[in-house]
């Protein structure tokens, strides 16, 4: 059992103290993590390096320093690695001139699976895809080729699923819908890495994630033990009850506390020491007969903490 | 084997698209068209009947060798060859091909061979079209299957050298025009000895070979075979070692470079 929040317990694939420069532009630098079974979320503002990492996870990219290995292996080293692997790329990566079905069936064929068409159709069938299985895919919406894309990466059932920006131009049920795939894949033991820059789609996947930001490994683990991490930054917390004005006087000068505003009903708190401000907090209360009916953090919800990240505020 | 063959299947459908199959078609058959121009205007010519033969003949030899070998097929395998591998760049499907359990040669090898069968669809089909031509003027099949041989093998060879450039470089086209005019028609037509390096020559010893001497006569030795001698068996052969060679590149590229461009 690791205690670094970047390392997975079991990992089925390692990074290490992996770098990638295209000429003079630095995409990855020296990042060492790993992913095991469960779903894991990388997150990063666009051009954060996530496509990069992602490649280099599965051999489409060549780290220029460090390596990755999956399953103790270096991807390109020996092909048949390439059984236990499925991705999505972010980019289109269909041939138009191929109907869903054949297309998968293709995918099934290339991925040595024993009946290609009956794994095929059982792909489309996960995805909800059996109704247009015949169309082309060059006539898909970007919300069906996406879907594609995901039936490809798992008509192998690989062990590893990396997925690259895959609820892009899915319309709200699709992507329910697909988060819910994505999830039972996890709890069935794969290991599963999605990227987004959407935050909200990864906090309802997952409570790990990694973020990279300018090509570095910026935070790793569980999104309230990483905002828990970012001690130099005031918490803020939300506190509602029946005499917000009385409250919020009285707990003005506290040391626990260091600021206090008032809007409307809503009082805002900031500390250091989120621990003490709720034994302050329920103390004031009591002493004051307050009947308190919120008390909780505003900013551990992923956006919060990603924006910390990015922004360091 | 099944994967193999799939890679094929898929790679011909994918990039013979039929307006432009149609194209190539037309192309290829330009030098039929020019014979047929040369045929209707010679019908009212005077002379003996085995003078209008051999002219026949000179023209139909000198057509293929200089219109057909030397230009239509190197121009339309280079269009197909350089997409077979260079669309799966362009359109971001490389990642789809390689990111599964296949040797890299076995890829290389796929695309090498869908590169030839589908050229070989379009360039058989303007070497069939002005052998038989020829043979309705003449009477005799006699040039139809040396030059569908012959291109076949230019076609092989020409397939072995477009496919990696297709993946290689952006502008593939324009290089193996480049190639094709510098390269054929510029360094090896001045300097024969080269000429075991160039695919149509390559290809038009076999059908040198493999015709008969009425036909080879009227070959323009110095310019089209330069220092090859005739023979099917070593060009045949010269091509299948091109094939290979151009797989095992492929398969090199593969395992060596980023199979994704530019960071993000």
């Amino acid at each position: 059992m690791t205690t670094k929040p970047a390392l997975a317990a079991n990992p089925t694939i390692e990074v290490n103290d992996v770098s990638k420069w295209f000429g003079q532009k630095v995409a990855v630098s020296a990042v060492s993590c790993s992913f095991g079974p469960g779903l894991t979320g990388l997150l990063g503002p666009n051009g954060a390096g996530k496509t990069t990492l992602l490649r280099m996870l599965t051999g489409l990219t060549l780290p220029s320093q460090g390596e990755v290995l999956i399953e103790g292996a270096r991807p390109r080293s020996n092909v048949d690695r390439y059984r236990d692997i499925g991705f999505v790329p972010e980019e289109s990566a269909l041939y138009d001139a191929l109907s869903a079905r054949e297309y998968l069936t293709y995918a099934a064929t290339l991925s040595r699976v024993k009946d290609p068409r009956a794994a095929a159709d059982r792909a489309l069938e996960t995805v909800d895809l059996t109704g247009d299985a015949n169309r082309r895919v060059g006539g898909f919406s970007k919300g069906m080729r996406q879907r594609t894309k995901v039936a490809a990466a798992l008509v192998h059932d690989p062990k590893i699923l990396v997925l690259d920006e895959p609820l892009n131009g899915t319309d709200p049920v699709q992507r329910a819908h697909l988060i819910h795939l994505l999830g039972e894949l996890a709890a069935n033991g794969k290991t599963v890495i999605v990227s987004s820059h959407v935050l909200q789609e990864v906090e309802r996947m997952t409570a790990r994630v990694i973020a990279i930001v300018d090509g570095k490994l910026a935070a790793a683990g569980d999104i309230a033990a990483i905002r828990r991490a970012m001690s130099h930054i005031p918490y803020r917390v939300l506190v509602q009850c029946d005499k917000p004005r009385e409250f919020a006087a009285a707990l003005l000068g506290n040391t626990a506390i260091t600021s206090v505003s008032l809007e409307e009903d809503r009082i805002h708190l900031e500390t250091t020491d989120l621990l003490a401000l709720g034994r302050v907090v329920a103390r004031y209360a009591s002493d004051l007969d307050v009947r308190l009916a919120t008390f909780a953090p505003e900013d551990e919800s992923l956006e919060s903490v990603f924006r910390y990240l990015v922004d360091g505020r | 084997m099944r994967a193999f063959l799939a890679i094929i299947r898929v790679t011909i459908r994918q990039t013979l698209r039929l307006r432009r199959a149609i194209g190539l078609v037309i192309l290829s058959g330009a030098a039929t068209a020019m014979y047929l121009l040369i045929i209707l205007a010679s019908r009212n010519s005077t002379g003996s009947l085995a003078g209008q033969r051999q002219d026949a003949i000179d023209a139909a030899v000198g057509l293929s060798a200089s219109v057909f070998m030397n230009i239509l097929v190197p121009v339309v395998t280079l269009i197909i060859a350089t997409s077979v591998l260079g669309d799966e760049r362009r359109d971001n499907t490389m990642s789809f091909l390689v990111l599964r359990p296949i040797r890299r040669f076995n890829i290389g090898a796929a695309k090498v061979v869908a590169a030839f069968l589908e050229a070989f669809t379009v360039t058989g089909i303007g070497a069939a079209s002005l052998g038989v031509l020829v043979a309705i003027k003449i009477h005799s099949f006699a040039w139809l299957v040396p030059l569908v041989v012959g291109a076949a093998i230019a076609t092989a060879a020409y397939a072995a050298i477009f496919v990696p450039l297709g993946y290689l470089l952006k502008r593939a086209t324009l290089i193996g025009l480049t190639y094709v005019f510098i390269w054929e028609n510029g360094i090896v037509a001045a300097i024969p000895g080269l000429a075991t390096l160039s695919p149509w020559r390559i290809g038009l010893s076999a059908t040198a070979a493999l015709a008969p001497a009425e036909f080879t006569e009227h070959i323009p030795t110095d310019f089209a075979l330069g220092s090859l001698n005739p023979g099917a068996g070593g060009a045949l052969a010269k091509a299948v070692i091109m094939g290979i060679a151009a797989a095992a590149l492929v398969a090199s590229i593969l395992r060596r470079r980023d199979l994704a461009g530019g960071s993000s």
